[in-house]
């Protein structure tokens, strides 16, 4: 009996085998037909206005009139928010959080990028003084009026005084010095810059806090101040101002908003915004578990990369979701060089010095530039969802060099250029003119499984050429760490999120003295001028640009920085993914926009047929 | 009883102090930059850095920032997180959460693993006990983390339990059943994963332990005096083999602890695991040691427990010390 | 040792776990010949190709020797969408020993048994390759644990009182840090740079620091009971150094101990690996691990659609199960009432 079932077992197996051996072979078809519409293009209809009704100044939406309730269950990648301070944010959840909490004076037309009243009814500019009058009759959601005191209040004692997260005094200095601020009455202040500075106004998008619900704290000095309002402060105490407050946090869960009914926005039919009742964040760890959810249903839009934009474009016909595409993102992505000169306490080059002269050398840059092949990068890595970079400014900036076309992938000019910086190529070998073999480091994060792809690609195009490249990823703050601290790094590939609005955000990357200088990182007050030709440039386009006040003033300024860097190469732009997202088709009055995004508007936003 | 207990509870202070040592300088000689975030924010100006690196002690020699951590911990203060929150607070958010998945996790594995372990010893060597022995290997060689990735896709493409988390967004509105319900289903999948891990080392201890005691004089003497089979393993064999798994339960307690990062961190459950897990990833040094004397004070909790039961249970124990 | 091994051949899982393991050794062992591909080809228009399909029967209906087809990515702008199709325009048969390598095609044409990667690496290959790193961590960290901990053991339970006291809390303060953090710490106090054989070197040791307490503190439990008996005693009045006593006499007696831990504790370094490489801190790439294979197809994605993306899995799975097998009946030939917990 027991044989029987062994020669049995074993009938099958051997039956299984010589299937899978033998197949045939038959012509597979592996064409797609199904028809999807194209990528929307949705235009809102025209900016929102102001309204005046019973003394009280609303702000009207334009866009039609939705239903009331229902809720909008959104994500969170990472830990969620560390704080509701809105104030003392130092990363982009709790700063989005808490901007849906507080309002600032202006924020940015999602759509066109300028600068618009938000809690401030009008902004009148003379030269240098910003008139700036409130809306009359608005309320906190503890019903106390919102006035010119508030405003006083938050800049007087809060961002002048450095409290919380001082990048906006920063931001705000001319000169090392900071703007006049006077009362002139109840619902009116006066802003007085020292003189003419452009990314001023854009400041003021900075959230107005209520007096009397954070002035208990802020007295008490800047510990106790950064200390107020974490996440796990009740949230039946919280005062604020925004489109939604908070009803509920969970650690590494969620955080639950509920619309605030106190709220000045209002519809066509002059009914009270938002339309929401409640907004969900849910907090996942990463974009993997992000998409189980969205498989799930527990959320209603999701943010595709790469890949995955494939697979929910084939289903998307058949599916409950529309798939919008927002081109080129924010961030960009880079390869960058180290032309670290300088020596380090006890007189050890960071660099060593055979590297310095090659890094040093514009035509080695240019060499290693042409000979990356950014289109199989698209394709392999971002499979095709995503564009070849080659400007500083990301692709989406309304500063964008658009003369600057870039280049194609070309070895022969890369060989070329590597001749005329004096290197020889011998038994496939590349050597530097004094004989020293063509050798270097490649970092870039562990873990992160696009940029790891990219350090092998960039590592086989650089051997084509002769040179030998360690390619080491390391653990993400030990490369910021080299990047920043102990600069013994040859070349890393990076990633930083782009302001598409402001070039001068970047002032820490480009000037020389930035503290993200870091292809030329000089230590913290560092007073030797060692600058090169085209830094010295750089740090005058800055300077310049920052007094300039209107963007036709300003652009030709930005373009030229841009043009540097493409012509120097301290660091070579790789590619910039395009944002596509999904988002159930129940969710209405989605006007996607390639500078804010899908999810902009959230108190504009309804469902329909959502509630319960 | 009473002198035995302080006397163990004196020696944990020169344990914590060693590990406190240990972690500390190995978390602080490692080139990770606490602050690696902030510094690639193009709009974090020096100032910033500068007030972040003074209010974290990073511009001082690290013998100096040992000592006002300790300081403070001794004082009760567990101190802030890079990000500025209450090193106190979070950990009082994740401790009952993970206390929650431990304690479900070591009922189950002890439910089934207990008689299991019995069975395959009295079954010794025979089809079921070897049957026993490779299906609870199979368990345990999975690496977790897989294994939930596994099981993550399994729940969304059946949609019979939430992908991750511990409560429904909706939590709060639920009737208390609701609520029960809501939790429970979140646990099913991270208690599944641990479980598996957790079983086969549980069954494979309890079965030596019972063959051993099933060997040893008494029993061959109980045997002899005619009781029956049944009598003889649950009345004499069965609590003389429990006996050494209940000093297993604080070890267990920490390797839980310890494998349940990975098994959190895929399931995103709120847990203690996690923290300590993108902590250590971020080098957020009050944060880790908070939670590293933490884990390390319940394991010695747990060994304390496991040995005054362990009194109880045993007089012989008793006398001896 | 032989007697062992016709015990171990005796049983029919340890049989299979056995063989399977000296398969898998002897596959690694030779992977430069086994594998298809040499460890630095990539493919770069063939990212995230599928398995090549290979034909017995050709379109006639006819049996004929193996071939297959080679693939052409095409990109679909409106879909987004890559997908590779068969160039029928021409065969390539499989050849066995050409150019250097067990089997193959043509130099034009391609073979991935098991797919590619992102980088267009045949992923078969990169198993092989990968095979040595994650099957021989293990090993090497034993190698580093036991002298450590048997050393450490033997003195701390042969000399007693003070000494055994201190060197005991200090173990039991390192067994008391759970593991995994300890290793994560560690893993990434790792300088970024060096060269992948050190990388690999230094993670061997690291997997060696968190597991030699454990293991001394057991060691120390076997020597306590063995220096009491006569000839440990007698050996003392004759007058031979401790040194010698612990080397010579006391450590030996713990051999079968020895073998049933290093059995039962190389799955737990291959996973220690694994779990390491998911969270980017183990072997790097370009060098392939098992773990860090599995790394990329922990997205939901390749779960779905590049299933062959599990294939390391697969592979852990299988190897960690024969251990595990392999070292219970070692267990049982040696000391079938083993107390101790490993």
């Amino acid at each position: 009996m027991k044989r029987v079932l062994v020669i049995l077992a074993v009938l099958i197996f051997l039956g299984i085998v010589l299937k899978a051996c033998v197949r045939k072979d038959m012509p597979e078809d592996v064409s797609i037909d199904i028809k999807t519409p194209d990528l929307k293009e949705i235009v809102y209809p025209t900016d929102e206005k102001n309204v005046t009704i019973n003394g009280i100044d609303y702000l009207q939406s334009q866009a039609p009139v939705g239903k009331f309730g229902g809720e909008l269950v959104i994500s969170t990648i990472g830990e969620g928010p560390k704080t509701f301070n809105p104030c003392n944010t130092k990363d982009a959840t709790s700063s989005s959080m808490a901007g849906l909490m507080y309002d600032g004076l202006v924020t940015t037309n999602p759509r066109t990028g300028e600068v618009m009243p938000l809690l401030a009814k009008d902004i009148e500019i003379n030269s240098n003084d910003y008139i700036i009058r409130l809306r009359h009759g608005i309320k906190w959601t503890d019903n106390k009026p919102i006035t010119a005191d508030d405003v006083m209040y938050t800049y007087n004692e809060i961002v002048f005084k450095g409290y919380g997260n001082p990048s906006t005094m920063d931001a705000m200095k001319v000169d090392g010095k900071l703007p006049e601020l006077v009362k002139l009455d109840d619902f009116t202040v006066k802003f007085t810059t020292p003189r003419a500075f452009a990314p001023f106004l854009r400041q003021l998008s900075y959230p107005i806090v209520p007096k009397h619900y954070f002035k208990p704290y802020s007295d008490r000095g800047e510990s106790v101040f950064n200390a107020f309002l974490t996440p796990d402060t009740n949230p039946e105490e919280i005062v604020s101002s925004g489109a939604f407050k908070l009803k509920e946090y969970v650690a590494a869960q969620r955080v639950v908003f509920e619309r605030n009914p106190n709220y000045y926005k209002i519809n066509l039919k002059d009914e009270k915004l938002p339309y929401l009742n409640k907004l969900v964040y849910l907090i996942v760890g990463d974009t993997n578990n992000e998409i189980l959810k969205f498989e799930a249903k527990e959320i209603d839009a999701l943010s595709l990369r790469g890949s995955n934009v494939a697979m929910y474009k084939i289903k998307e016909p058949n599916s409950d979701y529309v798939i919008y595409n927002l081109g080129p993102d924010t961030g960009t992505l880079f390869l960058v060089i180290n032309l670290n000169n300088r020596r380090d306490k006890n007189c050890k080059p960071y660099v060593d010095p055979k590297k310095q002269r090659w890094f040093g050398n514009r035509d080695f840059r240019a060499a290693v530039d042409w000979a990356i092949d950014r289109e199989s990068m698209v394709k392999n890595i971002a499979s095709g969802v995503a564009e070849p970079l080659f400007t500083a400014e990301s692709l989406n900036s309304i500063y964008l060099n658009k003369y600057i076309k870039g280049h194609p992938y070309d070895i022969n000019v890369t060989k070329e250029s590597l001749e005329k910086a004096g290197f020889k190529l011998k038994d496939g070998i590349l050597y530097d003119s004094c004989g020293n073999r063509v050798e270097f480091d490649l970092y870039t994060n562990a873990g992160n499984l696009e940029r790891e792809a990219l350090g092998v690609m960039i590592k086989q195009d650089l051997e084509e050429l002769g040179m030998k490249v360690n390619f080491k990823p390391v653990e993400f703050n030990s490369l910021v760490n080299k990047l920043t601290n102990t600069h013994d790094w040859d070349m890393a590939i990076m990633g930083l999120t782009g302001s598409p609005l402001e070039p001068h955000d970047g002032k820490n990357v480009w000037t020389s003295s930035g503290s993200l200088h870091m292809f030329n990182q000089r230590p913290a007050n560092y007073n030797i001028d060692d600058r090169l030709d085209w830094e010295k440039e750089l740090d005058e386009i800055f300077a310049e640009g920052a007094v300039k006040l209107n963007f036709e003033e300003r652009k030709p300024i930005y373009d030229r920085y841009q043009t540097i860097i493409y012509n120097q190469k301290p660091i070579i732009y790789l590619y910039s993914p395009i944002r596509i997202t999904a988002i159930r088709k129940k969710i209405k009055n989605i006007f996607p926009t390639s500078l804010s995004g899908l999810l902009y508007n959230l108190d504009e936003i309804y469902i329909d047929g959502g509630e319960k | 009883m009473l002198k035995y207990i302080t006397k163990r509870i004196l020696q944990v202070i020169p344990l914590l102090i060693i590990v406190s040592l240990i972690s500390f300088f190995i978390i602080r000689l490692s080139p990770v930059d606490p602050l690696a975030e902030l510094r690639l924010n193009p709009s974090i100006s020096q100032e910033t850095l500068d007030k972040e690196i003074k209010r974290l002690n990073l511009d001082k020699p690290i013998y100096i920032q040992y000592i006002s951590w300790a300081k403070s911990f001794i004082k009760g203060d567990l101190g802030y997180t890079s990000a500025g929150e209450k090193v106190s607070v979070k950990l009082k958010e994740r401790i009952p959460n993970t206390l929650l998945l431990t304690a479900i996790v070591i009922f189950m594995t002890w439910i089934v693993g207990i008689p299991l372990g019995i069975l395959a010893a009295i079954n010794k060597e025979t089809a079921f006990d070897r049957m026993l022995t490779v299906i609870s290997s199979i368990g345990m060689a999975i690496p977790s983390f897989f294994f939930a990735i596994l099981l993550l896709i399994f729940a969304v493409k059946t949609g019979w339990f939430p992908v991750g988390g511990l409560t429904s967004y909706n939590f709060n509105e639920m009737s208390l059943i609701g609520k029960i319900i809501d939790i429970s289903k979140h646990l099913v999948l991270p208690v599944i994963v641990l479980f598996t891990i957790s079983l086969s080392g549980l069954q494979r201890q309890m079965r030596a332990n019972m063959l051993e005691v099933l060997d040893s004089d008494y029993i061959k003497f109980a045997r002899a005096k005619g009781l029956s089979e049944s009598k003889v393993i649950f009345k004499h064999a069965l609590r003389n083999a429990i006996n050494p798994m209940i000093t297993l339960l604080g070890f267990e307690f920490a390797g839980l602890l310890s494998g349940a990062a990975l098994t959190e961190y895929v399931f995103q459950y709120p847990g203690l695991g996690r923290l300590i897990l993108e902590a250590v990833m971020k080098s957020d040094i009050n944060l880790v040691m908070a939670s590293l004397m933490m884990g390390t004070i319940m394991l010695v909790l747990g060994n304390l427990i496991a040995d005054i039961l362990l009194m109880i249970a045993d007089p012989r124990i008793r006398g001896a010390k | 040792m032989r007697e062992m091994l016709t015990k171990i051949l005796q049983d029919k899982f340890a049989k299979i776990a056995f063989i399977t393991l000296v398969l898998l050794y002897t596959i690694i062992l030779f992977a430069n010949f086994i594998a298809p591909y040499s460890n630095t080809y990539s493919n770069r228009d063939m990212s995230y190709a599928p398995p090549s399909k290979i034909y017995t029967i050709d379109e006639n209906g006819k049996l004929t020797r193996p071939y297959t087809y080679n693939y052409v990515r095409e990109y679909e702008p409106s879909l987004m969408q890559t997908v590779f199709k068969q160039d029928r325009t021409k065969k390539y048969y499989i050849k066995l020993f050409t150019n250097g390598h067990l089997f193959g095609t043509e130099k034009s044409g391609q073979l991935y048994l098991l797919g590619t990667d992102i980088n267009g690496r045949d992923v078969f290959s990169r198993l092989l390759y990968g095979g040595r790193i994650s099957m021989t961590v293990g090993f090497l960290a034993l190698l580093v644990v036991f002298p450590i901990g048997l050393l450490y053991g033997g003195i701390s339970g042969y000399f007693g009182g003070i000494v055994d006291t201190l060197m005991m809390r200090f173990a039991e303060a390192v067994m008391a840090i759970p593991s995994f953090y300890l290793l994560i710490i560690l893993a990434a106090i790792l300088p970024g740079g060096m060269t992948s054989v050190q990388r690999f070197a230094l993670i061997v040791v690291i997997l060696a620091l968190i597991g030699w307490a454990g293991f001394a503190r057991v060691v120390r439990g076997m020597v306590l009971s063995i220096k009491n008996e006569d000839f440990v005693l007698a050996e003392k009045t004759i007058g031979a150094s401790n040194l010698r006593i612990i080397l010579k006499h006391i450590l030996p007696q713990t051999t079968s101990y020895v073998i049933i831990a290093m059995t039962l504790s190389v799955p737990s370094y291959i996973l220690a690996e694994s779990g390491l490489s998911f969270l980017g801190l183990g072997i790097q790439q370009p060098d392939a691990s098992w773990g860090n294979m599995l790394k990329e197809a922990q997205e939901f994605t390749n779960i779905l659609y590049r299933p062959w993306l599990l294939t390391p899995g697969l592979l852990i799975f299988i190897a960690v199960l024969s251990f595990n097998l392999l070292g219970d009946t070692i267990r049982d030939i040696l000391d079938p009432k083993s107390q101790k917990r490993i």
